[in-house]
């Protein structure tokens, strides 16, 4: 006989849309990052509760308002498609898969706007709005599946942020559940709910969003592509801040280092060329991609850059998806995302380079121009999940990295579970306490993604983190001493 | 096709998959579904604990079933994991543990084995769909020096919704003065639902019976009108027999792309809309695309218009993979959600080269009551024959 349910009412709503399935819940236990057993249940209670699957902000309402009586934790989730833990539950409760809240709902074409379902993909997004004439202004790197909502709730620069600003700026309004049930219809500032900016970022902390109002473009009329390659990250970094300033502003702007490269073609999937890369592309009028074009060729002869064969440049543009080619030379990879000044992409790769050097180990760093001046860089090593004791001691080699991205005025780019250790450094102090205090007041129970973004877990309080760092690189040195 | 790296095992694979989620929006199962462990990196998951030996509860053994091969996920997957060998890895680890007998899939093993067809029918039915043919028996079945062997297929020879098109074949081969003969009763299954199943031992036996039995007639050409027929003979023989097979393999679609090419087709006007559906076997996981729309195109008075969602983003029928063995409900839900996409393209007539996909397709548009029909592609051109 089948166990009896914990929470009927929330099975009567959402019928078949709604179990308690140990088998079924355990797939929610996780997203990109490989965190061992063992480590995992000391952070928290990663297994949910139940798993429900709303299509309606009704539905979600219901939910919770009865997680609200029953003082349940509601972790919202779709794509799970991030590495930080955002969208894994620490504390057991409901897990609210928001995937099946998905699709164009709406689409004003006299003032340019999308009403779109939290779930909805933003590569089927694109795909729906591009047959209709239509293109939005930004899209994750992971558009194939990161969903609207999600990106949102992140950060959101991505590609096209250099050009058209981060997603929080191309939202005309949306439409949340709040902790306490109530469906709220959010422009800038609504009273008596978090703002739309308040939201962006705020990792499923705040409210629930269920649909949002996106500001659209006409699908460009041209698009041209560009891949320059230069003897060094130091002149990389020059063309990249020339071109992220001058105009026409590229519409993407990608950069990697010789050893992603390396690395890509270790995984078995060479690059279109060896060396420092930075790929462009400018789209719009025919003019606009004509003058990107005169702009590149003036940026590449300013810095000695090589401009390499229009299909290579191509190959780049439709590899932006893809750059998780780099598991092959896995099977597992660790690393960071950081928040950089392109004025230290230079200074941080080497020192990259140099760590990598010391440790032995092939270190990729890629990443995107997304606002005049700023990249989101990534910094990615293979290791072997099935050797548990290496894996973690490889761990270490992550807060090294975030150490050099804090050196060169860095900051984490997202938050979740793992960087909270790193709250205090990455957010000025009264930011941090507006945004606990937002937290209070909008979810005083506590409700929604607890565990998440405000303070870390025991495990990682900063002074813990800091000391279980230090050992694990410590043994990691001794063990590398050792084995040579 | 997209290429996949090189397979690395099971083991290797279920490790590199970064659980990235990039296989979610394209899987029919999980679009149907809507529960994780019906997903692709769901099923790696499932999958990974069988590298540990790990007996899977029958929960977890229906979901690695619970999928149509239908091979989206392989050209999605950042990683390249090369998903269909995965599947058909975990699913022969799966049968290695019993599960075919603690699923509902004995019986489809059984049929395979004993009677060499997915029925269980006798070998002679496989002739029942010749029966309202003009043409002789001895000229259609085993005639030896036949340049080319018409592979029939399980579904056209044993199922009555597949009848016309076997017909249809012979009748187009018959009007091109093409040099051909079928394997008749000696047929067996092509080995596809076998390799399904996870029985990848006998379905090479099969390969090797239908191999011996068209180099007895010293055909040297297989044509097929089934896709998966056409994938296994084409792509998968060499592998289970362990080289080139020495016969040209051809789908009807890409033999009547050349028939048309040479002139010894013509059609007189059909008027119409036609949607085309890319069977998963034929286009996704062949590569063969463009063959089947130039024929439509070559009719006059056709006006071919594209689903939504097609070519390497076609959505399965729900007709390949053993689903229906498992969970028919769930292979009929897959065939209403691509019934929508034709429906949503405005034409009146729908057209795979698939017996298959026809079946699931047309059974879809009667249970949905939709004024769509549905036919094979050479029941098409057979219509349009001047």
């Amino acid at each position: 006989m089948a166990n009896p349910l914990c929470h009927p009412p929330l099975a009567e709503l959402l019928g078949d849309r709604y179990t308690e399935s140990p088998f079924e819940r355990s797939f929610y236990q996780r997203d990109l990052a490989v965190v061992p057993h063992s480590l995992a249940r000391l952070i928290g209670q990663t297994l949910p509760d139940a798993v429900a699957r709303p299509r309606t902000a009704e539905e979600v309402a219901a939910i919770m308002r009865y997680a609200g009586e029953r003082k349940l934790a509601v972790t919202p989730r779709a794509a799970g498609s991030t590495t930080f833990w955002n969208a894994v539950p620490l504390h057991g409760g409901l897990l609210l898969d928001l995937n099946g809240l998905a699709g164009l709902a709406a689409l004003d074409t006299d003032h340019l706007t999308a009403d779109v379902w939290a779930g909805t993909r933003w590569a089927d997004l694109e795909r729906a709005l591009r047959r209709r004439g239509f293109a939005v202004l930004a899209y994750p790197t992971s558009a194939p599946a990161a969903t609207v909502a999600g990106w949102f709730c992140m950060e959101g620069h991505g590609i096209g942020s250099l050009k058209y600003g981060g997603m929080a700026g191309h939202v005309a309004g949306l439409e949340a559940v709040l902790a306490d049930g109530h469906i709220a219809q959010i422009a800038a500032a609504t009273p008596d709910a978090p703002t739309v900016a308040e939201l962006a970022g705020s990792e499923g902390t705040l409210a629930v969003i269920t649909r949002i109002r996106l500001r659209l473009r006409p699908a460009p009329a041209a698009v041209g592509h560009h891949l320059l390659r230069f003897r060094d990250m130091a002149t990389l970094q020059a063309a990249a801040l020339d071109l992220s300033t001058a105009r026409p502003t590229p519409y993407y702007l990608h950069f990697a280092d010789d050893a992603c490269g390396r690395l890509l073609t270790q995984a078995g999937f060479p690059p279109p060329a060896d060396g420092a890369l930075l790929a462009i592309t400018y789209d719009g009028a025919a003019a606009e991609v004509a003058a990107g074009a005169a702009t590149v060729e003036r940026a590449a002869a300013q810095t000695a850059g090589e401009e390499l064969p229009a299909a290579a440049a191509a190959r780049a543009w439709d590899e932006r998806f893809l750059a998780l080619h780099l598991k092959r030379a896995g099977p597992s990879v660790l690393g960071t995302e950081a928040w950089l000044s392109v004025s230290q992409l230079a200074a941080y790769t080497a020192n990259v380079a140099r760590l990598a050097r010391r440790q032995n180990l092939p270190i990729a760093t890629y990443g995107m121009v997304v606002a005049p001046g700023m990249a989101t860089v990534m910094s990615l090593f293979g290791c072997d999940d099935a050797r548990p004791l290496a894996y973690l001691l490889a761990l270490s080699l992550t807060g090294r990295l975030y150490e050099i991205a804090f050196r060169h005025g860095g900051r984490p780019y997202g938050i979740g579970v793992w960087n909270t250790p790193y709250l205090g450094r990455a957010f000025a102090a009264e930011e941090l306490t507006a945004q606990r205090r937002r937290k209070q007041a909008f979810d005083p129970a506590n409700l929604l993604n607890p565990g998440k973004r405000y303070a870390p877990p025991a495990l990682l309080w900063p002074p813990t983190f800091r000391l279980g760092m230090a050992a694990l690189a410590g043994i990691r040195r001794i063990g590398r001493r050792w084995l040579r | 096709m997209t290429t996949p790296a090189p397979f690395g095992g099971l083991a290797q694979e279920t490790r590199i998959c970064a659980h990235c989620g990039y296989c979610l929006a394209g899987c029919p199962i999980y679009q149907a579904v809507g529960w994780e462990s019906a997903s692709p990196r769901g099923r790696m998951a499932i999958a990974a604990a069988l590298v540990h030996g790990n007996a899977l509860s029958a929960e977890a053994a229906q979901r690695l079933y619970e999928c149509t091969l239908c091979g989206h996920c392989r050209t999605v997957c950042p990683t390249r994991i090369d998903t269909l060998a995965t599947w058909l890895e975990a699913r022969q680890r799966l049968a290695d543990q019993s599960a075919l007998d603690r699923l509902p899939l004995g019986r489809l093993r059984d049929n395979l084995c004993a009677a060499h067809n997915i029925t269980g029918e006798p070998a002679e039915n496989r002739l029942l769909w010749q029966e309202e043919l003009s043409l002789a028996p001895a000229l259609l079945n085993a005639r030896p020096g036949a340049q080319v062997v018409y592979f029939v297929g399980c579904v056209a020879a044993l199922y009555g919704q597949g009848h016309a098109i076997a017909r249809a074949a012979v009748e187009i081969f018959h009007r091109a003065d093409l040099d051909f003969t079928t394997l008749g009763s000696a047929e067996w299954c092509c080995g596809f639902p076998l390799l399904g199943l996870g029985l990848p031992e006998e379905a090479a036996a099969v390969a090797r019976h239908n191999l011996a039995a068209v180099r007895a007639l010293a055909g040297q050409a297989v044509v097929t009108t089934c896709p998966s027929c056409f994938h296994m003979w084409r792509d998968v023989y060499p592998a289970l027999l362990g080289g080139p097979i020495g016969v040209e393999v051809m789908h009807a679609g890409e033999l009547l792309a050349r028939l048309i090419a040479e002139g010894r087709i013509a059609f007189r006007p059909l008027p119409g809309r036609v949607t085309y559906h890319d069977p998963c076997d034929l286009g996704r996981n062949s590569g063969v695309y463009d063959a089947p729309r130039a024929v439509l195109q070559a009719i006059p008075g056709l006006e071919l218009v594209e689903m939504a969602d097609h070519r390497k983003h076609a959505r399965c029928c729900g007709g390949g993979g053993n689903l229906e063995a498992i969970n028919p409900d769930l292979a009929g839900e897959l065939a209403r959600q691509r019934l929508v996409q034709a429906v949503e393209t405005g034409a009146t007539l729908l057209v795979t080269p698939c017996q298959q996909c026809k079946r699931t397709l047309a059974t879809a548009a009667r249970r949905e009551r939709v004024r769509l029909r549905v036919l094979d592609l050479t029941e098409t051109v057979v219509q349009a024959l001047a």
